[in-house]
């Protein structure tokens, strides 16, 4: 429902802007700059710079998700907030249980292209997996 | 209500409603609604996220090109600027909705619409040259991946760039009624959303592939 108060604008919701977009800006930006230099210069071995940009990729979701989704635990927004905490464990269930499938079917069907990719290993893994069959 | 709760409900004679209506917060009930739409909207991109992380191994390529050959981080950096300084505009606009000024929004938004259609010619441009030399989405199932999610964030850059017209043109001419503040409110919420989106995008698509 809505009725014609002409002072919408004094909702606490659209009082909720403030120069935290600014920070948010910023942040990303440098951030994401960051994680830019550190792989275009290769600064860091593989798995460090894979942490790295996680790393940085989290911290930016956050100040973001403070910042620009104003996702706190004030009267106006704790039912957002706590909407999205609702929502983290089917994310994580989602990338998980597709990583979980795929890993187990790779390992059991893509046997064949790996050994096309490293024809090295084909001669010794042939006999191995032709009583299987 | 008319009953107190000792007494027996007879349905023939007690009000069951509230005869002078409810007064909801109309614009917070509208907000938390499609927040819970753009979450959903979110698990969309989980899903699309998890098909590219397990179609981004090196035989998904089927022998075509790689992320190596497809993702230009320095490039799609410049993208990052473009949709992060939309996203600040259109922040600029609600701090100036929070004034009650009609201009200040209408140029806020207005600023974030040109980054908004900047950032879907740069998109397009890259995409285009992609096409261009060979790597388009049936040539793999990495590639398939790839561009659905480019596609799919790139479609909501459209969706927000028409939404913003859309309340420019009601901003000037309906002022700030309840209607058009919960339109602009939720617009804040899905562009301010694609900042987070691109995050994600940015990282895992066109850095993390770079790292072997």
């Amino acid at each position: 429902m809505t009725h014609p108060t002409h002072k919408a604008f004094k909702h606490p919701e659209v009082q909720l802007a403030n120069m935290g977009y600014v920070v948010a800006y910023v942040v990303s930006m440098v951030l994401m700059g960051l994680s830019l230099i550190l792989v275009k210069d290769h600064m860091l071995s593989s798995m460090r710079l894979a942490e790295a940009i996680l790393l940085s990729a989290a911290v930016v979701v956050i100040v973001q998700g403070v910042f620009l989704l104003h996702m706190n635990l004030s009267h106006t927004q704790i039912w957002h907030t706590f909407a999205l905490v609702l929502f983290i464990p089917l994310f994580v269930l989602a990338i998980g249980l597709t990583a979980w499938m795929f890993h187990g079917l790779y390992k059991r069907t893509m046997i064949v292209p790996i050994m096309k990719a490293m024809p090295a290993v084909q001669g010794s893994m042939a006999p191995v997996i032709a009583p299987k069959r | 209500m008319s009953t107190s709760a000792s007494k027996a409900v007879d349905i023939k004679t007690d009000t069951l409603w509230c005869p002078t209506g409810h007064s909801h917060d109309g614009i917070a009930t509208k907000t938390l609604g499609f927040w819970l739409y753009m979450l959903s909207d979110a698990m969309i991109f989980t899903t699309l996220f998890a098909a590219y992380m397990v179609l981004s191994h090196a035989f998904n390529a089927a022998g075509g090109p790689t992320i190596t050959d497809v993702a230009h981080p320095v490039y799609a950096y410049g993208e990052t600027a473009l949709i992060f300084s939309s996203v600040l505009s259109y922040g600029f606009a609600m701090m100036a909705l929070k004034r009650g000024s009609r201009k200040g929004v209408i140029v806020g938004i207005s600023i974030a619409l040109l980054l908004g259609i900047a950032f879907l010619c740069a998109d397009g441009h890259e995409t285009a040259l992609l096409f261009s030399q060979g790597a388009d989405p049936e040539r793999s199932g990495f590639l398939s991946a790839f561009f659905s999610l480019v596609f799919y964030h790139g479609l909501h850059v459209v969706v927000g760039v028409f939404w913003m017209l859309v309340m420019i043109v009601q901003v000037a001419s309906m002022g700030f009624t309840d209607k058009v503040v919960y339109r602009l409110l939720n617009l804040r919420l899905f562009w301010h959303f694609q900042a987070v989106i691109w995050v994600f995008m940015y990282t895992f698509l066109y850095l993390r592939g770079l790292i072997a």
